[in-house]
């Protein structure tokens, strides 16, 4: 504002002290600010390295790695495209890619359906939602190993509930997990239970609406379908697509431990799932080049069905939250 | 009339928020009802799953046939380290993204969304190879990689909502005392994020305590192994009986639900403010 040497002669001494105060002041202000600011991204520090060692070094070798020949003994070796065209001639590779993409197809929809409508049921507060909440969480806390083990039992084809209980009603019952027609049905059957992450984001996402234009609603007569279609659905459309897109690529990589435990990829091949594959390529064939350009259409694959997603549902509604 | 409707849809309510209770409690029910069968009782008939006698020797046999206590051990050692580290690092990060100025904050924002979609699968083979670069293979460390990312980004995000909403007078106020960023952080914004400490403690603590995947790629004694690899060489032992098989799968998760149960309150408490710093802030 002042500038130093302008002043005229009639300037008073304390006024000259002032600006030197003030600029001495500003000084040590912008001082701190740089220091605050460094010591800001000291704290930032950890993350970015994990984030850098854990995450882009590995995708980015991934990348180089897809186009290479290489065992993890010898030097990698450079192969082109060699990886992609044995890809394409291996029907295993094909079998794994069209099983995932049946999983996908029978899970997410489903899965979606279910939270949004256990989370419309159970996002008000009311006496005993909290413990209807937590049954809801429940199976999504149970380890993946022991989830895959419980389900193992449940499907038993002799001893099962599941069985029990359909043959209790006279209903028709299968060896689930050895017929080779249910068995990747099977599969996505235990994945409905495990939702609670979705529900938990869902459920913060009604609570967001205020309740006035639920009432502004039932002022125009709306009625419970008409207020869904109209305020509800809109308004937890941006949370909703948020919930797809993240189980589009949970589901296309939670595979590996049910189908690894419960199935072993079988029967005749019925459940491997590109997981699953992959795994086996690189740790037991040690073919990491191959396995890499799996990995590799199985990330652009996820890619391009969250596009679909994306485009289908009109990006993000409403552009207003999140 | 307005009386007996509200009546009516309380009972609605109920009656469907205890069937869906009863089918997501059911996987859980059954594996508790079939580790307490002694092995090789008769087979029940069908609804009749609860076993004339309960069989908690089940239990104890595990530790015989294999060296459980060695792998509960391990992996509560791994959960131990995890969740405090996860905590301060994720923290840190987050703090730092609400304190950064707006554009350095959206790129970090839009970062930790992408790195968080990113399927771990994709990463699985190189990580592999990075890892045994460093040599960390067949340790802990590389179990525990994951820490130094804050665990997952989600952990990072969510300290980063919570320390937004703390006013931005409370932080100024601190500033101008001549507060440096890490005080700030310890003295102020961590006392005020319990809820969002407490719900990324949990969710670290099960991310570690379920991890099948890290160890059976990246560890190779078999002193090292945890719970979860345990339980799969348990099935690989091919023992047929549903029993022990049960029992195992609810020592590895009993631990989960307690906490899962003690935690609730923090955990929807935070759960509600997630996405929301925006508007008020």
């Amino acid at each position: 504002m002042v500038s130093g040497g302008q002043s005229d002669d009639s300037s008073s001494a304390a006024d000259e002290k002032s600006i030197i105060v003030s600029h001495h002041k500003k000084l040590t202000a912008m001082h701190y600010q740089t220091r605050y600011r460094l010591s800001l991204y000291l704290l930032l520090l950890p993350f970015l390295t994990g984030v850098l060692v854990l995450v882009v070094v590995p995708a980015g070798l991934s990348f180089a790695l897809a186009f290479s020949a290489y065992d993890g003994l010898s030097p990698p070796v450079w192969h082109g495209l060699q990886n992609y065209r044995r890809l394409s001639a291996d029907d295993l590779f094909w079998r794994a890619s069209v099983n995932s993409l049946t999983f996908l197809a029978l899970t997410v929809p489903l899965r979606t359906l279910i939270t949004m409508g256990l989370a419309l049921l159970l996002h008000r507060s009311r006496r005993g939602v909290r413990l209807y909440r937590a049954a809801v969480y429940l199976p999504t806390v149970i380890p993946g190993v022991a989830y895959a083990l419980i389900w193992l039992w449940i499907l038993n084809p002799v001893y099962g509930p599941l069985t029990l209980i359909l043959s209790a009603f006279s209903l028709p019952t299968a060896a689930w997990l050895v017929d080779p027609r249910t068995a990747l049905p099977a599969l996505a059957f235990a994945a409905l239970f495990q939702i609670g992450e979705g529900f938990v984001v869902l459920i913060a996402g009604l609570r967001h609406i205020p309740e006035e234009y639920y009432d502004a609603a039932a002022i125009d007569g709306a009625g419970s379908l008409a207020t869904f279609r109209l305020v509800t659905l809109p308004l937890i459309m941006p949370w909703l697509l948020l919930i797809i897109i993240r189980d589009t690529i949970v589901s296309a990589q939670n595979t590996f431990t049910p189908a690894l435990i419960m199935t072993g990829g079988g029967p005749y091949y019925a459940t491997l799932f590109l997981p699953l594959l992959i795994y086996q390529t690189a740790f037991d064939r040690f073919r990491f080049g191959e396995g890499a350009a799996m990995t590799a259409v199985l990330f652009v694959g996820v890619g391009v069905l969250i596009a679909l997603v994306w485009r289908a549902l009109g990006g993000w509604g409403y552009d207003d939250a999140v | 009339m307005p009386f007996d409707r509200s009546v009516w849809r309380r009972a609605w309510f109920h009656l469907a928020a205890l069937c869906v209770t009863f089918v997501f409690a059911a996987p859980a029910f059954w594996a508790i009802i079939a580790s307490l069968r002694p092995p090789g009782a008769p087979l029940p008939s069908a609804f009749a799953q609860l076993p004339d006698s309960f069989e908690w020797s089940n239990y104890l046999r595990l530790f015989d046939l294999l060296p459980f206590e060695r792998y509960l051990l391990n992996s509560m050692i791994v959960a131990a380290l995890a969740v405090p580290l996860t905590v301060i690092i994720a923290s840190w990060a987050g703090f730092a993204m609400a304190q950064l100025p707006e554009g350095m904050r959206n790129a970090l924002l839009a970062g930790a969304i992408i790195v968080r979609m990113m399927p771990v699968t994709a990463l699985w083979l190189t990580r592999f190879l990075v890892l045994n670069e460093l040599r960390l293979i067949d340790t802990y460390a590389a179990l525990l990689a994951p820490v130094w990312m804050g665990s997952s980004p989600l952990f990072v995000l969510i300290f980063y909502w919570s320390f937004r909403r703390v006013p931005t007078e409370v932080i100024e106020s601190a500033r101008l005392d001549g507060l440096g960023a890490f005080a700030i952080w310890a003295r102020i914004a961590m006392p005020l994020a319990r809820p969002a400490t407490g719900a990324v403690g949990v969710l670290t603590f099960v991310q570690y305590w379920s991890d099948f995947i890290n160890p059976l790629l990246y560890l190779k004694s078999e002193s090292r192994y945890t719970l979860p690899v345990g339980l799969r060489i348990l099935q690989q032992m091919d023992l047929t009986s549903w029993s022990l098989l049960m029992a195992g799968a609810a020592i590895m998760t009993a631990p989960v639900i307690v906490l899962f149960i003690v935690a609730q309150r923090a955990f929807w408490i935070e759960a509600q403010g997630w996405g929301g710093g925006r508007k008020k802030a």
